[in-house]
């Protein structure tokens, strides 16, 4: 039974990275209609500038900080400079054209860093407690509770705040919004700030908890994809839900020794099985015709 | 630190004295060694490497270049300069057949020496062989790579260091239940494992292969896997990178202690130990494939000049450096004993067939190609130890014991190399 609750605590520390990635694609695409599959080449830009300030001796506090700002200032680059010529095209248009952004931000990250072994170290990795045997370090914990706070933070921003309800409101239709005086760039502005943050936060955590390597990090948008479509891209709760149990399943997987080198399609499935249970009641147009 | 782009001006105002050799370093010997720079028709001769995400294998082509550099300033081929091709694959297969047909079909390359790329291996194993071209690579790490008539690797790539590592474990710190913790690609961790448990079992020893998907991300669950399964022993079997992450949850886990750790040749890396840390002195062994970077052999003495005085800044000195520098030093040799007016392919690929009971420092055992259906020259090497920031060498060179390499005994029976 102990065993179990290994994977378990393991699986809930890298399912709260996965939710962390969903939160922060769910709130921009609530405000902008925008899946930024970019989110994972900030994160890995992000963790990359933490670990060059920490190399040029910054103290720690600045080289996180850097890490939130970097991945702050790409998003509002994006946000401000090619988002708004995309705002009225199609949403595949304007996913697609986050890969490109991706597809940049990768390339100018390895052409500024090769692969060199490098290791980002944080001083709560030292710090922790034991569970079942199983240290959790301070790191750990600041991922997953830092997490859920991000989650309940997002979610009193969005219903509480002005900003948060213009948010819903272009979420809801952005023609009406525009319409009614809300201020459409300087909220969906907001929304590419918050979501880069959010980004370099994951990208400072990823880089610490799995590795420093850029396309690694890069590619952890995918299972946070799959976190955000448990929650339909649109719930926070429920996204943040998701990523604990992709992050959990993926781990559970390991025990099962024929799939155990299967797991990493967890994300997929759980995110194809999502969408199948969430159209279990539609009827297809033809099939209502006849 | 290696952010490429800062300093570039002042690299720049550099430039002059960085391509010169340091003071008081040793000269570069390279082939003919006159001093007089070679003037005739060039000979074409390509390289191909992969240098994108996920990795930087392009050692191997960065050594050769250095050293046909330095051939073509010392009398070249008889007179004839050496003009090296380099392509980089870019870990993209299409772009990887694109670009060796280029070299092998539109240049017409006598050769490709010091390759390094695992994609371009697996796709144009067969072009090379349709189009009878020898590639003497540098960077192998997939079983294609060593199971074809014409790849010769100077690298031994995961199989013999692996093994090599886990012997050192079984007679040194007596390991009876290993993990071989290696990514899910069937040519690379799973040939590798595999054979590793098959090593394992002719030792009357146990093995588990725990394959993990390269971009995999819970590196704890790979680890507590291991735990679970109750090994003594972790092979890691991978890229430093994913290494460096296992170590790292080791670490937090405070599970130096609870296992012995080896590996092959990948964390031999001039920029590991400063991603390690103190936590790892003297629990951490790996198998290197080559001499160590600061032996002091006439080779890798060679290596460092050719590389001060030919190389570029940024040029990765790693294994598969020296493994390029190797690769290039003895088809040079090769091209030497031609006669420099009938130099084309088929003259060149038998040549490199004929290299046999080549040796030098950076090896342990004699090289050799001949005319077989694989090669695999390279498969004794020596064990080091992590220790104070740096690598010590805890066993000289040695080989190994492994039925995967009958064939190969026995092409050294054929070309006299053993008895």
């Amino acid at each position: 039974m102990k065993i179990y609750g290994l994977f378990l605590i393991s699986g809930l520390a890298v399912g709260s990275l996965y939710a962390l990635g969903g939160i922060g694609l769910v709130v921009l695409r609530r405000a902008t209609g925008v899946l930024n599959f970019a989110y994972g080449a900030i994160a890995a830009a992000a963790a990359m500038v933490c670990w060059q300030f920490g190399q040029w001796d910054f103290p720690g506090p600045a080289a996180w900080l850097s890490a939130l700002v970097t991945g702050t200032a790409l998003s509002l680059l994006y946000g401000m400079v090619v988002a708004p010529g995309l705002a009225w095209r199609e949403p595949a248009v304007k996913a697609v054209a986050t890969l490109g952004f991706a597809l940049i931000i990768l390339g100018v990250v390895s052409f500024l860093w090769d692969d060199a072994a490098r290791k980002l170290v944080l001083p709560t990795d030292k710090m922790g407690v034991r569970l079942l045997g199983m240290k959790i370090t301070v790191t750990r914990m600041i991922a997953f509770f830092g997490s859920i706070a991000i989650l309940i933070g997002a979610v009193l921003y969005l219903d509480k705040t002005r900003t948060g309800l213009h948010m819903r409101a272009l979420a809801d239709n952005r023609d009406h919004s525009a319409l009614i005086g809300i201020p459409v760039f300087r909220v969906e502005t907001a929304a590419w700030a918050l979501s880069g943050a959010l980004a370099g936060f994951t990208g400072l955590m990823f880089g610490d908890l799995v590795r420093l390597d850029p396309t690694v990090i890069t590619f952890t948008v995918i299972p946070a994809i799959a976190a955000a479509v448990c929650g339909r891209l649109n719930s926070l709760p429920l996204t943040f839900a998701g990523g604990l149990a992709i992050g959990v399943c993926e781990a559970m997987l390991t025990l099962v020794k024929p799939l155990a080198p299967l797991r990493s399609m967890t994300p997929f499935l759980l995110a194809a099985l999502v969408i199948l249970w969430m159209q279990r009641k539609e009827t297809l147009t033809f099939a209502r015709e006849g | 630190m290696n952010l490429r782009l800062l300093g570039l001006g002042g690299a720049a105002a550099l430039a002059l004295f960085a391509l010169q050799p340091a003071a008081g370093a040793a000269e570069p010997a390279c082939g003919l060694d006159n001093g007089e720079k070679a003037t005739g028709e060039p000979i074409v001769v390509g390289g191909i490497n992969g240098n994108a995400p996920p990795g930087d294998f392009s050692g191997g082509t960065d050594a050769a270049a250095a050293y046909f550099k330095c051939v073509n300033d010392n009398g070249g081929i008889h007179g004839r300069p050496i003009e090296y091709i380099v392509e980089n694959d870019q870990w993209n297969p299409e772009l990887a057949a694109q670009v060796a047909t280029k070299l092998v079909k539109d240049r017409g390359v006598v050769a490709l020496v010091g390759n390094g790329s695992v994609v371009s291996m697996a796709v144009n194993a067969k072009l090379y062989k349709d189009e009878n071209v020898m590639a003497m690579a540098s960077a192998c790490a997939i079983s294609d790579c060593y199971e074809n008539a014409n790849i010769v690797s100077t690298n031994q790539g995961p199989l013999p260091s692996g093994i090599g590592a886990l012997k050192f474990a079984i007679e040194e710190l007596g390991t009876e239940h290993a993990a071989c913790i290696g990514f899910n690609i069937p040519n690379n961790g799973g040939w590798a494992c595999d054979w590793m448990g098959k090593y394992m079992e002719s030792q009357g020893r146990k093995s588990t292969a725990l394959l993990m998907d390269p971009a995999a991300v819970d590196l704890n669950s790979v680890y507590l896997q291991a735990l679970a399964e109750g090994v003594d022993t972790i092979l890691l079997m991978l890229p430093a990178g994913p290494a460096l992450g296992i170590l790292k949850v080791a670490e937090e886990q405070d599970g130096r202690d609870m296992f012995k750790w080896v590996s092959p040749t990948p964390l031999y890396d001039p920029t590991v130990p400063g991603a390690l840390g103190d936590y790892w002195n003297d629990s951490l062994y790996v198998n290197i494939e080559l001499a160590p970077f600061d032996s002091d052999g006439p080779d890798n003495r060679n290596w460092n000049a050719v590389m001060d005085a030919y190389g570029r800044e940024d040029d990765r000195r790693d294994t598969f450096s020296q493994s390029g520098y190797v690769s290039a030093k003895f088809f040079v040799e090769a091209l030497l004993e031609m006669d420099p007016g009938s130099i084309d392919r088929a003259s060149v690929t038998e040549a490199i067939k004929s290299i046999s009971g080549k040796t030098s420092d950076l090896l342990c055992g004699p090289y050799y190609v001949g005319d077989f259906d694989r090669h695999m020259p390279n498969h004794a090497g020596r064990m080091v130890v992590f220790r104070d920031g740096r690598f010590d060498v805890v066993r000289e060179c040695y080989d190994i014991e492994s039925s995967y390499l009958d064939p190969i005994r026995e092409q050294e029976r054929q070309l006299g190399l053993t008895q």
